[in-house]
């Protein structure tokens, strides 16, 4: 059993988390990327079918159900943890690194679980080791991000559960596989759940709440894994739900317009996140063939493209010491191969022919053209010029082109960030020019050819349109010093009147009662020390006060005397 | 961005709709495949109505200090 258990992708990475004090503090790094890759490794060679199971209490568990869709999102995961551990080479923070394996291992935990409650596990192990990756910052303002991040989960968590207990006690089965789109209570539950952690508003918040503020770092495992491990789930079990049509063409607007909005690259960057994954859900809940290759697809470019730009923002961190827009600006000179890698990623997720945004977004197209879902493919396409504004022309624009508005000290950017980001812009034009690689590890044979006349003709026009329209118009974009309020309002304004009536009003209730009750002890102490004095105030013998054990000796030996007697005849009526 | 950015933006432009009007004038797999130019007009429509559609919203409601959640 336990050498079986080495043959689960996420025990390894786990493992991993557990050896990683062992080791050496110099070869620490180069161990972190050994565990992903031994998961790559594993992930790749795996046979189809559920491989492992164990029983615990009365139900099986498969911790290991591979089929074609578990292993392209378990290639995916691995990889870009080892990418993330050649970015933070230069980290010597050991939670921080350890919290990033287990975090890791438990996306594949979900990744490869055949049953709900193995899923549950590791889905919450997530939630815990990413909630450090936010801590570790180690400001004021990420402790309490943090903080809200893992309540946030928490609840999730506890929507999928309830969700998983009410499919159980209806007689659902224990098995992760696909629910007929029935709106009941352990359905909506469910739906919920795993809605709430692919970041569908309004349950989105605590992403574009904790990204920006986590460690440079650990927001490239973060972007990666918690969202994309959500639209697997929700790919297992929710596809077809027509619902989910409009989800996601609303989470598409929704993001883009906040993207469009936000100073700090990184939110822009997280905002964005719930924008690509509208395009997801929208797949998801079209639900043919094409459009689950298409979910699919796009999940794994958005992970490559994705992490690629979180790493160059972060860079950009790294180098300024600001996240901010409108304290960056003319830096393109001082670092021409970050802006280079950063365009890569933006044109990439801009669904620019020839990069791997485009080869998934024509995918997704296609599968709603199929349907005949004409608005959903207007508006997401809405959501691609909006796409390439924000992440594409205005991120940019502010950081490198604009006019320069600080004077920066750069600190010189580590060797392995730019390997890393070299590897991941590498795969964004991999893909993008050799598509078929990717399609081959779909769930579903394809036939789909993105390159086209017409995707090529729509792109352009669409691209350059939106261009033009950015150059004349972009100082009507946002680069104040401000802040956006989104739905997190509901939970952090009213904390402070939360704070007042359950925790500080009790708070000064038991300090009354505390206080009070101190008094009252310390009166009656004193009081007892000479009762003497309160039952005959007026007694004072020869001029002194009274104590109440001031007897004299006499007293004390006839008092013993008697109790000894008492002794005695006790004893000599017992035998 | 110098004059060439322009001109090159531009042939790109002119090349696709001259592809357009080659090789799709009798596309119909969508109803909007019947007015010309249509990926242009919609990138550039879609482009404004976002400025400015979130310019209007960020003023109404989402824009606010950055010490909003400190006071």
């Amino acid at each position: 059993m336990i050498v079986e258990l080495l043959s689960v992708p996420a025990v390894i990475l786990i493992l991993g988390a557990v050896v990683l004090p062992l080791i050496p503090e110099r070869a620490r790094n180069s161990a972190f990327i050994l565990f992903p890759s031994i998961a790559l490794f594993l992930v790749w060679t795996l046979p189809e079918g559920s491989l492992l199971q164990t029983s615990f209490a009365s139900y099986e568990l498969h911790l290991l159900s591979v089929d074609s869709l578990s292993r392209v999102f378990g290639i995916v995961f691995s990889l870009i943890t080892i990418i993330g551990g050649i970015y933070a080479f230069h980290i010597k923070d050991l939670v921080q690194q350890t919290s990033a394996l287990a975090y890791a291992g438990g996306a594949l935990g979900v990744t490869f679980a055949g049953d709900f409650f193995t899923l549950f596990i590791f889905w919450e192990l997530m939630a815990v080791t990413s909630a450090y990756l936010i801590w570790a910052r180690k400001t004021k303002e990420s402790d309490k991000a943090g903080m809200r991040y893992l309540l946030v989960h928490s609840f999730g968590g506890g929507l999928l559960l309830t969700g998983i207990l009410l499919h159980l006690s209806n007689g659902g089965s224990m098995m992760v596989e696909s629910i007929e789109p029935v709106y009941n209570l352990a359905n909506i539950f469910m739906l919920l759940g795993v809605a709430l952690n692919t970041a569908v508003p309004p349950l989105h918040a605590w992403l574009a709440d904790a990204y920006p503020k986590a460690t440079i770092t650990g927001a490239i495992f973060m972007c990666a894994l918690t969202t994309k491990s959500a639209v697997y789930v929700m790919i297992r079990l929710f596809p077809g739900w027509d619902i989910l049509i409009w989800v996601g063409v609303i989470m598409a607007i929704y993001g883009t317009i906040y993207a469009l909005l936000a100073n700090d690259i990184r939110e822009i960057l997280a905002y964005s996140i719930i924008s690509q994954i509208g395009y997801m859900v929208t797949a998801i809940g079209v639900g043919s063939e094409i459009a689950l290759n298409g979910a699919t697809a796009h999940a794994f470019n958005h992970i490559v493209y994705k992490s690629l730009l979180f790493m160059a923002a972060g860079a950009v961190i790294y180098a300024t010491g600001t996240s901010k827009l409108h304290k960056l600006g003319g830096l393109g000179k001082k670092m021409p191969l970050l802006v280079g890698l950063y365009m890569v990623g933006a044109l990439s997720i801009s669904g620019a022919p020839l990069l791997n945004g485009f080869v998934s977004k024509t995918m997704i197209s296609e599968a709603l053209g199929e349907a005949h879902l004409e608005w959903p493919i207007l508006l997401l396409l809405i959501a691609t010029i909006g796409t390439f504004l924000h992440t594409g022309l205005k991120l940019p624009y502010y950081t490198w082109f604009g006019e320069k508005k600080t004077e920066f000290n750069l600190s010189a950017i580590p060797v392995n960030m730019k390997v890393a980001m070299g590897i991941g812009a590498f795969f964004c034009i991999l893909f993008g020019v050799a598509p078929d690689l990717l399609y081959s590890q779909l769930p579903y044979p394809t036939e789909f050819q993105p390159f086209s006349v017409y995707t090529l003709v729509e792109m352009t026009q669409i691209l350059i349109l939106a261009f033009v329209g950015f150059w004349f118009f972009k100082d009507r974009l946002n680069t104040s010093p401000t802040i956006s309020l989104d739905t997190d309002w509901f939970y952090r304004k009213p904390a402070a009147i939360v704070r007042k009536v359950f925790v500080d009003f009790p708070n000064n209730t038991f300090g009354i009662a505390e206080k009070g009750t101190l008094l009252l002890a310390e009166r009656l102490a004193k009081l007892s020390k000479n009762p003497m004095k309160l039952l005959i105030p007026s007694f004072t013998m020869e001029g002194r006060e009274i104590k109440s054990d001031g007897f004299s000796a006499g007293i004390g030996a006839a008092l013993a005397f008697v109790l000894f007697s008492f002794l005695v005849i006790g004893l000599a009526t017992l035998f | 961005m110098k004059n060439w950015h322009w001109i090159v933006l531009g042939i790109l432009l002119i090349v696709s709709l001259i592809l357009e009007f080659t090789y799709l004038a009798d596309y119909a797999s969508h109803w909007w495949n019947h007015v010309p130019a249509f990926y242009a007009i919609w990138g550039g429509l879609g482009c404004l109505a976002l400025i400015f559609v979130t310019k209007g919203l960020g003023k109404i409601f989402i824009l606010s200090d950055e010490d909003y959640y400190d006071r």
